[in-house]
C-alpha cells in the first residue's frame, strides 16, 4: 500500500512538471492569465457594441481556438506562425491546437473539450466534414462562432470557410503547368497523392482530371493515383517502382507536401532530371535543393502563414459584428474575394528555383 | 492458494490505479476549478470515454491471451460502413426508421462478428502469428473499406439513429450506459466463468492448456469473435457519434486501447490483467487529455505526458514484482 502510494506521488510529479514545462512554451501567452467570464456573455457583447479597438473596453480579449488537421507538419506549423502572428496584430488571444495525426474523432473529442473550456470563435480545418457537424453544432450551441480553413466543412456548420486558392483554379494549374514545362499535350503521366481518404486532394485531382479531359485530351494517364500516405519516404519508393514499371513516363504529378519530394529524389536518383517533370504542392524551403538540379520541375502552393492569418483575422471580424467584403484588403494578406460563405486568399503561388529561398516554411 | 497471491497483487494494482485516477481527477480539478468540474465536461468525458473503453475491453480480452489485434479500429468501420449501407437503402425505400436502425444495429455487429472469425480462423487454426494476422486483415478491411466509399464518409442514417452516441437517457450519455453494459457482461464473462479461466491460462501457457484437456483453439476463435462483437458495438456508437462511417474513423485508437488495457494492468505476454483495470486505464486517459485540452496544452505534451506516465506505471509494477518474489 505505501509503494502504492509513492507510486503515485511519483506519477504526479512526473505530471505537474511536465504540464509546468508545457506551459511555460506553448506560445500563447494569454492563457494564464485569470480570466473567469462565462464564455455566453462574452460572445453576446459584440453584437451590441461595435467597438473596434484591440481588446475592447473591459480588457477583454477574444479567445479564438485555431485547429488544423495535425499538428506537427511543416505546412501546419507554418500556419501556426501566421495564426499566432495575427494574434499579436490584433490583440486577441490565439490557441493553436490540433490532434497529432489526422483523425476526425480525435478532433471532434477536442473541440468538445474547447467548448468546455470557453472561446469565442472556433476555426477549423476538418479531417472529415460529416464526422465534425455535429460536434460544430454543438460549438454554435454554445455561442461560439465557427469557421473553417484549410479544408472546408458543410456549409450548414460555419459562418465564413477560408479558402487557400480558387479550388478550380489550382487544379487546372497543374495541367498547365505541366503542358508549359514539358513543351507537348500529349505525355504520359502518373498522380501520386497524399491518401485516397483527403477530400481536398481529392478534389484537385478530379477537377483536374476533368479538365485534362476537354482540354488536354491527348495526355495519358498510366494508373490510377496512387496513395503514399502523407509521407515521402513512400513517394520516393511509389516513384521508384513506376519509373521502373514505365519506363516512358514524363510526368508525375504529387498532390500534398511531402509527395513531390519523394518523387524528385526517385527521379533525381535514377539520372532522370531532364526527362522527367515532377510538379506538386510542395513547401517551398523543402523544394529548394530539388529546384536546383531540376529534379522538381516546380512546386506550386499558398503560403500557408498567410492562410493562418486570414484565419484569425476572419474570425475577429465575425466576433465583432463585421462582415468580410469582395476584394477587402487584409493587412499582411492582400487582396481576398468573398463569395457568400467563402473567402479565397488569392492566385496561387509558383516555387522556382529563383523564388523558393525567400520563403521561410 | 496461487490465485489468492495474484489476487491480493491484482487488488494492489487496481489500488494504485484507482489512486492515481483519483489523483488526477483532483489535480485538474484544482488547476481549472470552473471549467474541469463542470457537469458539461463530465458529461462529455463520459461521452468520449465510451468508444474507446468498448474497444480497449476488446483489446484487452486479446491481449489475455498475449494476442494482439490491430485491425481493431479498421473492423469498426468496415462493419460499420456496410451497416449503413444498409440502413441507406432502407432509408430510400422509405421503410419504419426504427426497424432500418435496428437493422443497422444488427448487420454491423453480425458483419464485425465474421470479421473478428476471420482474425480468429487465422490465428487459432492455420496458427500465424496475431500480430501478423491483423496487420495483414487491417489492410484488407482499410481496402474493402476504400474501395466501397471511395475515401469520403458515408451519411444518410434515420434521425433517430442519432440517439445512441448523442443521447442522454436519465442525465447519463446513452453510450456511456452501453459501456457500463459491455464492462459488466465481459467482467462475468472472463472472470467468473470456466470459460474465461481458459483465456487466462491460454496467455499463461498454451501448450501445457492444450495438455490439460481444453480444447486452445475453440477458445482462441471466441476470443476474437467476442473482440469482433465489442468492436461491432464501438462501431454502432462511432457511426451514430459522427453520424458517417469512414475507414479511418477511430485509427488512433488501437494503440490507445493497448495503452490503456497495459496501463490497467494487463500483461502484453498474456494471462494476468483485469477488465475493470482496464476501465480504470481508459479513465486515466479520459482524464489526462481532457483536463490537459481544457488547460490549453499542445496536444503533442499530452501524448508525452500519457507515454510518461505508462512508463512510470509500468516500472513501479516491474520492481514490486522483483521485490515480491
Amino acid at each position: 500500500m505505501r509503494r502504492a502510494l509513492m507510486a503515485t506521488l511519483a506519477v504526479l510529479l512526473i505530471l505537474s512538471m511536465l504540464v509546468a514545462c508545457s506551459q511555460t512554451s506553448t506560445s500563447t501567452p494569454p492563457t494564464s492569465e485569470p480570466e473567469q467570464k462565462t464564455p455566453v456573455e462574452e460572445t453576446k457583447a459584440p453584437e451590441t457594441s461595435d467597438n473596434n479597438g484591440q481588446t475592447g473596453e473591459e480588457g477583454k480579449v477574444w479567445k479564438i481556438a485555431v485547429m488544423p488537421k495535425l499538428i506537427g507538419i511543416p505546412y501546419f506549423n507554418a500556419s501556426e506562425v501566421g495564426a499566432l502572428k495575427a494574434g499579436e496584430d490584433l490583440g486577441v488571444d490565439v490557441q493553436y491546437v490540433g490532434p497529432t495525426n489526422a483523425d476526425a474523432t480525435e478532433q471532434v473529442k477536442m473541440i468538445e473539450d474547447l467548448i468546455n473550456q470557453g472561446i469565442d470563435a472556433l476555426c477549423v480545418a476538418p479531417n472529415d466534414p460529416a464526422a465534425l457537424s455535429p460536434v460544430l453544432q454543438k460549438a454554435k450551441d454554445a455561442g461560439i462562432v465557427v469557421l473553417d480553413w484549410d479544408t472546408p466543412a458543410n456549409p450548414d456548420d460555419v459562418v465564413y470557410s477560408i479558402n487557400q486558392v480558387d479550388q478550380e483554379e489550382f487544379a487546372r494549374l497543374y495541367y498547365d503547368k505541366a503542358v508549359e514545362i514539358a513543351g507537348k499535350d500529349d505525355f504520359k503521366y502518373a498522380i501520386l497523392t497524399g491518401g485516397l481518404n483527403a477530400a481536398n486532394l481529392n478534389n484537385w485531382i478530379d477537377l483536374g482530371l476533368k479538365y485534362a479531359k476537354e482540354k488536354y485530351p491527348k495526355l495519358e494517364l498510366v494508373t490510377e493515383r496512387i496513395p503514399t500516405d502523407e509521407s515521402q519516404q513512400l513517394a520516393y519508393q511509389k516513384t521508384l517502382e513506376l519509373l521502373s514499371a514505365y519506363p516512358d513516363l514524363e510526368v508525375i504529378l504529387g498532390y500534398s507536401t511531402p509527395t513531390p519530394l519523394g518523387a524528385a529524389m526517385a527521379v533525381r536518383e535514377k539520372n532522370l532530371n531532364d526527362k522527367v517533370v515532377v510538379i506538386g504542392s510542395s513547401t517551398p524551403k523543402d523544394s529548394v535543393q530539388y529546384l536546383e538540379d531540376g529534379s522538381l520541375d516546380a512546386g506550386l502552393l499558398w503560403d500557408p502563414s498567410q492562410l493562418g492569418y486570414l484565419t484569425v483575422f476572419a474570425a475577429k471580424e465575425v466576433l465583432e459584428g463585421r462582415e468580410l467584403k469582395d476584394g477587402q484588403e487584409v493587412p499582411n494578406v492582400g487582396k481576398v474575394t468573398v463569395n457568400g460563405k467563402v473567402v479565397v486568399m488569392g492566385p496561387p503561388s509558383i516555387w522556382t528555383v529563383d523564388n523558393a529561398k525567400d520563403y521561410d516554411f | 492458494m496461487e490465485t489468492l497471491k495474484s489476487n491480493i497483487q491484482n487488488n494492489k494494482q487496481l489500488y494504485m490505479l484507482v489512486i492515481i485516477f483519483l489523483a488526477l481527477f483532483i489535480l485538474m480539478s484544482i488547476l481549472s476549478p470552473s471549467k474541469f468540474l463542470t457537469s458539461n465536461n463530465i458529461s462529455s468525458m463520459m461521452f468520449q470515454m465510451s468508444e474507446l473503453g468498448v474497444l480497449a475491453i476488446g483489446m484487452s480480452i486479446v491481449i489475455l491471451t498475449g494476442g494482439i489485434n490491430l485491425a481493431l479500429s479498421h473492423s469498426s468501420m468496415l462493419a460499420a460502413i456496410i451497416g449503413t449501407l444498409v440502413m441507406q437503402a432502407m432509408v430510400s425505400a422509405g421503410m419504419n426508421p426504427l426497424l432500418t436502425i435496428l437493422a443497422g444495429i444488427i448487420v454491423i455487429i453480425a458483419v464485425s462478428l465474421i470479421l473478428g472469425a476471420i482474425n480468429g480462423f487465422f490465428i487459432a487454426y492455420v496458427g500465424v502469428l496475431p500480430i501478423l494476422v491483423t496487420l495483414g486483415t487491417r489492410s484488407v478491411f482499410e481496402g474493402i473499406g476504400l474501395n466501397i466509399t471511395k475515401g469520403s464518409a458515408l451519411s444518410g442514417y434515420p434521425p433517430e439513429f442519432n440517439f445512441i452516441g448523442n443521447g442522454v437517457f436519465l442525465g447519463i450519455p446513452f453510450p456511456f450506459l452501453i459501456y457500463v453494459a459491455v464492462i459488466i457482461v465481459s467482467t462475468l464473462l472472463i472472470q467468473r466463468t470456466a470459460w474465461g479461466m481458459s483465456v487466462y491460462m491460454i496467455g499463461g501457457n498454451v501448450k501445457a492448456t492444450e495438455l490439460s484437456g481444453i480444447n486452445t483453439k475453440k477458445v482462441l476463435m471466441g476470443v476474437y469473435i467476442i473482440c469482433g462483437i465489442l468492436c461491432g458495438i464501438a462501431g454502432v456508437i462511432m457511426a451514430s457519434r459522427y453520424s458517417s462511417a469512414r475507414t479511418d474513423y477511430g485509427s488512433s485508437y488501437v494503440m490507445q486501447a493497448v495503452t490503456a488495457a497495459v496501463l490497467g494492468g494487463t500483461d502484453i505476454n498474456g494471462g494476468e490483467g483485469t477488465i475493470i483495470g482496464t476501465v480504470i486505464g481508459v479513465a486515466i486517459l479520459q482524464v489526462i487529455s481532457s483536463g490537459l485540452n481544457i488547460l490549453g496544452v499542445n496536444r503533442n505534451f499530452v501524448d508525452i505526458i500519457i507515454g510518461a506516465i505508462l512508463i512510470a506505471v509500468l516500472t513501479i509494477r516491474f520492481f514490486s514484482n522483483i521485490n515480491e518474489r
